[in-house]
């Protein structure tokens, strides 16, 4: 059994995903009202899916976040790896390009 | 009992397991810079969404540089963090921060041009 770690660490990366994750899904709720009006009903779907896999997200950090707690500080090689960031890291750079494309489509009106 | 690979294989694949604080802590940097992104990224659809005193021209550009930082910032992050997470693992120096300078100027330029934008409403 892992000792209680002053710092609170894997207790402070579990808050940051929740806070980070929460507010993906806000944007990505937001997106249905602001983006169909410019590009198209389309964007009404795509926000609703990104607030679904924020949700999967949300989910996997969970369960992450229970794995990191096991092995911290430890078991090191039970640490977990880089695919929920990278998957996060997609998931904003796609709420990015869809606001550049609703610049876009505004530009061309 | 297969060992764990873990993505990416550019940073497990190397090194040795470095402390878990440290892992930790880079794994709250990456996500302070997505919701720096989403910060941006809300920002930039905000400023032409919501009626602002701002000139037409100086609209569009402010909206520009905001989301196009929105999505470089998220790139950025994961470089970075994948970057950190290897340099622990080989206890080697840390990387400088990728991410500061773009987001300095960009946000400096905003400021410019919305301080722009109002005076020439």
């Amino acid at each position: 059994m892992s000792a209680a770690d002053p710092g609170l660490q894997p207790e402070r990366t579990a808050l940051a995903w929740r806070r980070t994750l929460l507010a993906l899904a806000v944007a990505a709720l937001v997106s249905v009202r602001v983006l169909p009006p410019v590009l198209g009903g389309w964007t009404a779907a795509t926000g609703l899916a990104g607030v679904l896999v924020a949700g999967v997200l949300w989910a996997a950090a969970a369960r992450r976040s229970r794995r990191s707690a096991a092995a911290f500080p430890h078991d090191r090689g039970a640490m977990p790896g880089g695919a929920l960031l990278a998957a996060t890291a997609l998931l904003t750079a796609g709420g990015a390009v869809l606001g550049l494309l609703r610049l876009v489509v505004l530009l061309l009106r | 009992m297969q060992p764990r690979s873990r993505f990416p294989k550019a940073v497990y694949g190397v090194g040795e397991e470095p402390d878990p604080r440290f892992t930790l802590a880079n794994e709250r940097t990456f996500l302070a810079w997505i919701r720096t992104s989403l910060a941006l990224i809300a920002g930039g659809v905000a400023i032409d969404a919501v009626a602002l005193p701002l000139s037409g021209p100086v609209r569009i550009a402010t909206s520009a540089v905001l989301l196009l930082l929105g999505l470089a910032l998220p790139v950025l992050a994961w470089w970075s963090w994948a970057a950190t997470e290897r340099a622990l693992r080989l206890g080697r120096p840390l990387p400088g921060s990728v991410v500061t300078l773009p987001l300095a100027v960009g946000v400096g330029v905003v400021g410019l041009l919305v301080a722009v934008g109002v005076l020439t409403r």
